[in-house]
Order: structure tokens, then sequence, then C-alpha cells
């Protein structure tokens, strides 16, 4: 149903497109190529994926606690601003890259982690709704961190709003030459096996799932609601720090407030993996094809904009729910059904 | 014409609230209705690129108005369907919607661009193809206040005189109860034969032609072109507006007024900062100008820090009906 509701929605998008007067053959072609056709392609798949999962991750952990964090791009932003700050301007030049890379990760994560914490902050004492002030924080974060990258984090000797080159020897190893496929990728894996751990084996994934299903129900259980709830939005917004972190270590390697726009479609992975670990996982890697492709086909003579790219994903998003095959609550319903089997064979 | 600069910062103040309380307006009444639409960020961008095309297309800055108003009620009817009709999460489908718009935008707006650069034409309006302001005659030689309030748009007037309207329809009215009552107690409405989602899809409709609106104020009358993203962030303040206006009209309009004050002193401060010889404002020179950019978006979070607390929306705000619940 989900591959289904996913080939309709690039079939719409293709269709539409073919009226507009581009060949569908030559789109899919470019596509193809760009994004599973070749070692490299494969590889910039992959790369494009990594900050794609963390911030799905980012939102599917808070949505299936029923904590609506829309924040992921701030505390994305956050995330890389500090990991540049860490990287350029903090550390002494001469530490070891085993210590180095590490602290500006964890770095990056906690910035996240405290920008995330500020909107459950504001919720908890302020009933400040999750969903405007994560919203809120993102616009100011990104004017925050242009602002440092207009004084604390400027390059020298520019005007421009840029920070300087994170030192050679502070960026992640890269895994193929050519290409930008970074070591965080087995990062981004390893944190997905744990958080998928921690949903189905553990009691702290069967209450964050029951307090999503019903808030109230999981007081009266005497669940720790609240304290959960900003449990999760810590690992959540973490999760977005560290691709904000990642991204710099590991491609860009210098920091513009043009970082792009994974946390927003982070929500939509999120989405089409059904708020699970692993299916975020499949769903980053789906759509990071999807926007390597949507750049081959960008940098070619065609010069489709790779915005149709997002225009996929949301189309994905709305047929999957108009189709009636997905629906928050009941993904939620059957996910704490497997979880009480779970319980049941296992006692 | 010269003006001085009070009347320059209170005419910029209604310039710059008019669209958030025109947006805000079909906002309140669908979340009053128990619908949050936070897609209203999209509807708008969606208004305006539809409204500039529809003005370039056409040459009259009325029709472009109103095809604007029309993608803002078809991006509506999208979020209807998915989250009324079908009783999907409002915040995951107005999430979406934000994609989709933004996404669509981005590319029509790119590839615009690239077809209107090989026919080398302007990617402004010109005066018939977009609005001017309109002073008012008599009113507009008004001392001090002339130039500041009765020299606007058009859509400035009858942004007044909708809010009114709305506000004496939401408190004196039947429907004004039917669509209260719908936020605060579906059942009881079902109970008195009223078609819920019938009403609350209709009042989703009107937000979204109220946005479609708002977004061409932006693209056709401020300023005279398109730009990718171009609301920038303003529809979800006017969400955080609702909410400090308490779910009021007169609360939301204070609310924009105040945020349009804050936006129009900070576009000042960062011209002013380099001319005036204020020691103050001189002082400020030296600070990026983003600071001042990231102001409206602070005191948003402020407000509702401060306000969010006092008083609880509607009951069932954001809660799907169903006949069976």
């Amino acid at each position: 149903m989900t591959v289904g509701g996913c080939l309709a929605a690039a079939a719409g998008v293709l269709l539409l497109l073919a009226f507009m007067g581009f060949s569908p053959g030559h789109i899919l072609n470019l596509w193809y190529r760009g994004s599973l056709g070749s070692r490299y392609a494969l590889a910039d798949t992959l790369t494009k994926a990594c900050p794609l999962l963390l911030t799905g991750l980012a939102a599917a952990v808070t949505f299936r606690a029923g904590v609506f964090n829309i924040g992921a791009q701030g505390q994305l932003l956050v995330g890389a601003a500090l990991a540049v700050a860490m990287s350029t301007r903090w550390l002494p030049p001469d530490t070891s890259p085993l210590i180095g890379i590490p602290l500006c990760l964890l770095a990056g994560a906690m910035a996240g982690a405290l920008w995330g914490l500020l909107a459950s902050l504001l919720e908890l004492l302020r009933r400040v709704p999750m969903v405007l002030s994560t919203i809120l924080l993102n616009f100011a974060a990104l004017y925050l961190v242009k602002i440092l990258l207009h004084s604390f984090l400027q390059a020298h000797g520019t005007s421009a709003p840029q920070s300087s080159q994170v030192p050679r020897h502070f960026c992640l190893p890269i895994l193929m030459k050519y290409t930008s496929l970074h070591a965080g990728l087995f990062l981004a894996a390893g944190i997905v096996l744990i958080l998928e751990w921690l949903q189905t084996m553990t009691v702290f994934g069967f209450q964050t799932t029951a307090i999503g299903l019903n808030a109230a129900a999981a007081k009266l259980a005497g669940m720790p609601a609240a304290w959960r709830q900003v449990q999760v939005m810590l690992i959540g917004a973490g999760c977005a720090g560290l691709a904000g972190a990642m991204q710099i270590l590991g491609v860009a390697h210098f920091m513009t407030a043009k970082i792009g726009n994974y946390g927003y479609a982070g929500i939509a992975v999120a989405l089409l993996g059904r708020l699970d670990p692993l299916g975020v996982a499949v769903a980053a890697l789906f759509f990071g094809a999807l926007d390597a492709g949507a750049q081959r086909a960008e940098e070619s003579s065609l010069g489709l904009p790779h915005e149709t790219a997002n225009v996929i994903k949301a189309i994905i998003i709305l047929s999957m729910l108009l189709v009636g095959a997905w629906s928050l609550r009941r993904t939620l319903r059957s996910g704490l059904a497997r979880t009480d089997e779970g319980e049941a064979t296992g006692a | 014409m010269s003006i001085s600069l009070g009347t320059f910062l209170v005419r910029q103040t209604i310039t710059a609230a008019a669209p958030m309380v025109l947006a805000g307006l079909g906002e309140l009444l669908a979340e009053l209705a128990g619908v949050i639409d936070i897609g209203i960020e999209g509807l708008m961008l969606a208004g305006a690129l539809a409204a500039f095309l529809g003005a370039f297309v056409t040459g009259h800055g009325v029709a472009g108005l109103l095809v604007g108003i029309l993608a803002g009620i078809f991006m509506a009817g999208i979020f209807g369907i998915c989250s009324i009709t079908f009783g999907a999460d409002q915040i995951v489908v107005g999430t979406a919607i934000n994609l989709l718009s933004l996404g669509t935008t981005g590319s029509i707006w790119m590839l615009f661009q690239t077809w209107s650069q090989n026919h080398q034409l302007s990617i402004h309006l010109t005066k018939a193809e977009s609005f001017n302001r309109l002073a008012l005659p008599g009113l507009a030689k008004i001392p001090f206040l002339g130039p500041a309030v009765f020299d606007q748009y058009a859509l400035v007037y009858l942004t007044v005189a909708m809010a009114i309207a709305v506000g004496w329809i939401l408190h004196r009215t039947r429907l004004g109860l039917v669509i209260r009552g719908m936020g605060d107690s579906p059942q009881t409405c079902a109970a008195a034969g009223i078609r819920v989602n019938l009403w609350r899809m209709t009042a989703t409709l009107f937000a979204g032609g109220c946005a479609g609106a708002a977004g061409a104020y932006l693209s056709i009358m401020q300023t005279h072109s398109f730009a990718q993203n171009m609301t920038n962030g303003i529809g979800f303040v006017v969400l955080a507006l609702v909410i400090f206006g308490r779910w009021t009209v007169w609360g939301l309009v204070g609310g924009c007024i105040l945020f349009g004050a804050i936006n129009s002193l900070q576009q000042t401060l960062q011209t002013a900062r380099y001319t005036s010889h204020s020691a103050i404002l001189h002082a400020m020179r030296h600070l990026p100008f983003e600071v001042f950019q990231m102001l409206p978006y602070v005191a948003a979070l402020v407000a509702l820090a401060i306000f969010a607390k006092s008083r609880p929306g509607p009951r069932f705000l954001g809660v799907p009906w169903r006949r069976e619940v």
C-alpha cells in the first residue's frame, strides 16, 4: 500500500511535468542515473539519506509520544553552529581527531537537545502549544545562526555570512573516494538500531507509545507522562542537532545558513516510515534517492527544479492520508497491539 | 509627498498588519470551529504566487487577487478533504500542505524565471497589473493620521470591514454560536441537527480564501513581484497571534498591530541607525541586521509564553469529528 502510494505520487508528478513539456522517460532516466545508476550515485543517495534519517527520527520519536516536534530544522541549525564553533573556535587545533570529532558531534547533539528542551519547557510551564513554539524557534534559530555567521563564527577576511573551514583532521572520514559518503552513516545506522530496541523492547518504549495514544490514560496508569515527553524531546532534538553537526563535519566542511531543508523533510520521512525507526531508515533511503535524482535532473540540460522532489514528498504524504492506508492513530494502535503481544510472549 | 517619521511608522505598521489580520480572521473562524490549519503558511504562499501569475497573465490586479483567493481555497480544500472528511491528523496534514506549497511554488517560480528570462520579460508587475495605494478623498488630508491611515491599499479597508463583520457574526448571530459550538462541543451541535463536518469544511475554505487574499496582498500589492518562500513564516506568526489574542477578533487585531509595529520599527531601525545622530541608534550600528529580523519571532514566543496560559482555546480544537464518537 505504501509503495503503491509512493509510485502513484511519483507518477502523478511525472504526468504533470509531461504536460509542462518535460519528457517523463528522460526525467526517469536522469532520476535513476542520479540515485541508483552507479556506485557514485548510490553513495550520493546514502549521503543525502543521512541527515534525512536523523531528522526523520527527530520527528518519529517525538510524534510517537504525542509530542509534535516540528522544530527539527531549528535544532539542526543550532547543532551545526555548535559543531562549527567547537571545531573552528574552541578546540585547540592540535587536538587528536579521536577526541575532537566525538566532541564536535556531541556538542551538536547537545545544542539541538537544549533548543528542543526550550519548547518542552514552554509547553510544560507556560502551556505554549509545542507545534507553534517549535516552528517559531525554527525562525529564531535561523536568524541566530545568521547573526553568529556574521560575527563570532565568521571566517576571517570575508564579509559573507559563512564560517571558516573545519580543520581537515576534524572532518569525518570519507568512505569512498570522489564522493561525500562519510563515516557518519554508521553512527546514524547505530542510532536507528538503538532507538528500535528502545521502542520495541523496553518499558520506556512501551510507555512513550501509550502516552502518545492517550496521555490521560497513561497518567492514570501511573506513567510519568510529562517526564517521558521531555525525554523523548531530548532524544529527538538531539538527533536533529547531530544531523546538523554531521552535515558540517561530513559533507559541507564549513557553514552557511543555507544548510538544507532537512528539518521539514524529516517530518515527511517520519510519516512515510510510520514512526518506526527501521521504517524511517527505509523512508530516508527512498527520499535520499529522490533528492539525489532530483539534483541530477536540475544539473542536466533539462533544468528541472529540484523543488519537484519536495512536491513528490508532500504528495506522497497526502495521497497516503487520502487513500486511508495511513492514519496516525491507527499506526499507533497497531504499534501498541504489537508491543502487547511482545510483552505477553516475553512473559 | 513628504511625511514625518511618526506618520511613516504608523503607515508601515498598518501595511504590515493588514495581511496578518486578514489571514488571522480566517484562521480564527476555523479554529473556533475546531479546525487548526497550520498549513496557513502554505496557503498564503500559494495565494501569493497564484495572484502574481493571475495578474501577470490577465493584466489586471483584481483578477490576480481573485486567482489568489481561489488558490487559497483550493489548497484549503485539499487540507479539508484529508483532515475533515477523512479525519487524518490536522497537524500532519497542515505540515504536508506547507511542504506541498513550498515545493510547488518553488518549482513553478523557478520555471517561470527561466521562461521570462528567455522571453526577456520583467518579473515585476506594472501599475495596471498590481494594486496601488488608494487615498480616501478628504480623509487622507487630515494632518498626521491622514497619510498614515487613509492612504492604504483597498484591501486594507476591506480587511477592517471584515474584522467588524466577523466579530459581529461570531458574537451576535446564530451562525456565530454554531461556529463556536463546533469547537467547544461538536456533539451538542450534531445533536441539534447541525452537520458539523460540512460547517467545519465551510469555515476551512473561508480561511483558505482569507489566506489566499493575504498572500496576494504580499505579492501584487506590497512587492509587485514574487520571491521563493516570500511569506517567510508570517503564516506561523499569525497562528501564534490567534492564540495571543485569546481567540477573539479584537485580541487578534491588537496582536497584529503590535507585531506590525515591531516589524516596521525593526525595518526602520535597520536603516535609521546609519543616518540618525542619536547616541542609542548610533550604538546599534555594529549589530548584525539579523538581530532586527529575529525580533518578530522572538516577540511572538515571548507573547505566547506570557499569554497562552491565561485562557484555553476551543476544547475540541484539532479533534476530528465522527458521528460514532
